[in-house]
């Protein structure tokens, strides 16, 4: 009819939450996964092996040569120039125009478990979860440097203003509580250059903007403005809450708003959210022993307090939780440097693998361990460089081969050579786990059907999963 | 020419045919209604309570904002000081941006973090909203100042000055239903405040401005929570 009008008007529609809406008024209402997924794709498209995800987020680039790839044979090549097949061509960071040569790992590797997993010795806790997890050693991406190769984790493209992948297992399947935010992200740092994470990283994109990931404050008030002003009780500010209701209720016979539903129930979560997060991050009812398995005092803001805050959330239905640890850009010094980051992390991640397996939860949760990208075999001084053809991640929990590995990269961990996994590759499998074909779910906006997974081929990795269906 | 024409003063409420018909008002056969933006939701809070100052262009100056907000900056480590006096009120186009971390209230209301050009801005209807306009102390400090107009500009009785508190809000009359929910919180939380002078001198206290010590407090606490519940009002966020 007027197709530039019609394009604009749809823009400014879905911008204004139009569409979602529909499916939005039901996420207060708690498990709204029939409609947002109906609306998205016409329902879930299998069976679902997990419920939610928790994203243990490396950001910075940890090394997988001082972690989980083990390449003893590069201690013949240390301080030896890198061969010039490998390397030429390639995208580099900062070594740019600079010697390229070989360094060998900095720590020594052992096996571990029944499984014989290979792992730095880095790690004093990680070690337990041999039996747990799958090394995935042929990861690659597309972005070099951090802010994009972020997005590029997060959203499946660098072009900012896409939807985090969070936002999008939000949009299918809604959240399970009724208290808190479906996607909430924390963040916690040390043992490297701490660089920065932008919110753009958890933003919803051009999905609704009901479901971009919330971020909670790791120390002080987890959430702005939950407790009541001063002088008013909790009966008083249920008094304004219920009146605000009824006005509303009562006008919208006039108005006819869709959004004074919304606005309703948006109330009454606001409300909830007054009990439920300061109940959420009161960890005194931790027993001891628990508390010490995390190695943390509880809302220290350290990356420990954020696993421990993170199986709190995994309990209350949070469907998608990323806690950020910002600190593994080793540019130098990368031995001490991994060494103490690592160990900054290491109990917390062992201690939330552990404790949701003792009760029950890790088999119906992914978890993921992982960063935006590896660091080069090559030297950078110290320390080394952004590296983005091979690097590892681990993942564990519901429905992933325990014990096991997955690709591999050469003899340099330079390449990704054997079942490489592009970061689309991820993306489809973690929405395969979560019951959802990343064939099958898009969004339509400026004309296109977008998805997560884009329009380049995207392959679940079945070979990381175990043979149930 | 616009603001004139029949199509621009069309009611915004579609007929059950036009929703049919024209579901996203593509065909302008209706007026459209939006939330205002962040910054607008701000002043005009800050405008009905009297406290918005009208000065043009100056510093970016610095609302409240919780104290805690800026311990979550990546780099550099900053701290935060709101401002006193006028500055505390002036327009939200006027406060001061931290890149990625604007103030909260801004941010629940979809104001743009500026990491990027952004043509039209999203417009969400969000828990963190109704958490920033309960308990944002630039929200809660709005509505007891407006609670001592209601009390000194209004006419003596009751009935009077919620006429008038609702029709300052939202420049109409109330109906009988919605000018009785605002006379049962009045007289509720009268009664209670009447009992718990402490919380009343509380509430009536927040913010830097000063506090009308001549009126009542408890009857200034219970026009406090009128006020309150007026600027929570879907409406009062709204161009229908």
């Amino acid at each position: 009819m007027f197709p530039i009008q019609n394009e604009m008007a749809r823009r400014t529609f879905l911008q204004r939450g139009g569409l979602g809406t529909i499916a939005l008024t039901s996420l207060f209402r708690g498990n709204d996964s029939a409609a947002a997924a109906s609306l998205a794709s016409g329902g879930l498209h299998h069976r679902p092996r997990i419920k939610r995800v928790i994203h243990l987020y490396m950001a910075g680039g940890p090394s997988h040569l001082e972690t989980f790839d083990y390449k003893p044979e590069m201690a013949k090549y240390d301080g030896q120039p890198m061969p010039q097949s490998l390397t030429e061509g390639q995208p580099i960071a900062q070594l740019q125009g600079k010697a390229l040569k070989v360094m060998a790992p900095q720590h020594p590797f052992a096996r571990h478990g029944k499984s014989g997993l290979w792992m730095s010795s880095v790690f004093k806790h990680t070690t337990s979860l041999a039996d747990d997890i799958c090394v995935v050693k042929s990861m690659h991406t597309e972005q070099i440097n951090h802010d994009p190769a972020h997005t590029f984790f997060n959203t499946g493209t660098a072009i900012s203003g896409r939807p985090s992948m969070g936002a999008w297992v939000m949009y299918g399947l809604g959240a399970e509580t009724q208290e808190l935010p479906g996607f909430i992200v924390l963040t916690s740092e040390g043992g490297g250059q701490s660089q920065p994470i932008s919110s753009r990283q958890w933003h919803s994109g051009f999905l609704p903007s009901r479901y971009q990931g919330v971020q909670m404050h790791a120390t002080g008030n987890p959430v702005h403005y939950v407790g009541n002003p001063a002088g008013v009780g909790p009966r008083q500010q249920r008094d304004i809450v219920d009146a605000v209701s009824r006005i509303n209720t009562l006008r919208n016979r006039e108005l006819d708003d869709p959004e004074i539903a919304t606005r309703i129930s948006g109330y009454e979560m606001a409300f909830r959210m007054q009990t439920s997060v300061p109940e959420l991050t009161d960890m005194s009812g931790e027993p001891e022993h628990i508390v010490k398995m995390y190695g943390c005092t509880p809302g220290d803001g350290s990356f420990g307090s954020n696993c421990l805050l993170a199986r709190r959330l995994a309990e209350r239905g949070v469907r998608f939780i990323q806690l950020y640890h910002r600190g593994w850009d080793h540019h130098g010094g990368v031995k001490a440097g991994v060494a103490k980051t690592a160990s900054l992390v290491d109990q917390g991640t062992a201690a939330l693998v552990n404790d949701l397996k003792q009760r029950g939860m890790l088999e119906d949760t992914l978890i993921v361990w992982g960063g935006e990208f590896g660091r080069t075999p090559m030297a950078q001084g110290s320390g080394r460089d952004h590296h983005i053809n091979g690097f590892s991640l681990w993942m564990a929990g519901g429905g992933v081969k325990a014990g096991s590995t997955y690709g591999a990269t050469d003899e340099f961990g330079y390449n990704a050579v054997e079942n490489k996994v592009h970061v689309r590759d991820f993306h489809a499998t973690m929405l395969h786990m979560l019951g959802i074909d990343h064939n099958r779910f898009s969004y339509k906006f400026q004309g296109l059907d977008f998805r997560l997974t884009g329009v380049e081929p995207a392959h679940v990795i079945h070979g990381i999963l175990d043979s149930q269906t | 020419m616009i603001v004139t024409s029949e199509t621009y003063r069309r009611s915004s409420r579609p007929t059950e045919q036009l929703r049919k018909l024209d579901p996203y008002n593509e065909l302008f056969a209706r007026q459209g209604r939006f939330r205002i933006d962040a910054e607008m939701v701000r002043d005009n809070a800050l405008a009905i309570s009297g406290l918005l100052v009208e000065q043009i262009g100056g510093e970016s100056v610095k609302p409240y904002q919780p104290e805690d907000y800026y311990a979550q900056l990546n780099f550099p480590r900053r701290t935060y000081v709101a401002d006193q006096g006028n500055d505390q009120y002036r327009r939200g186009v006027y406060t001061h941006w931290q890149r990625t971390f604007l103030h909260p209230m801004l941010k629940a209301f979809d104001a743009p973090s500026r990491e990027e050009c952004t043509a039209a801005r999203a417009k969400s209807n969000t828990p963190l909203q109704a958490l920033s306009l309960l308990n944002d102390p630039t929200f809660v400090e709005a509505a007891r100042v407006f609670a001592t107009r209601i009390m000194r500009e209004s006419g003596p009785s009751v009935d009077q000055r919620i006429e008038w508190a609702y029709q300052t809000t939202l420049s109409r009359k109330p109906e009988t239903e919605v000018a009785n929910e605002l006379r049962q919180i009045y007289d509720q939380h009268l009664a209670h405040y009447t009992g718990k002078k402490d919380e009343a001198s509380r509430l009536v206290s927040e913010g830097n401005a000063s506090v009308a010590t001549d009126l009542p407090a408890a009857e200034l606490a219970a026009w406090t929570s009128v006020a309150r519940v007026l600027l929570n009002l879907h409406e009062a966020m709204m161009r229908y």
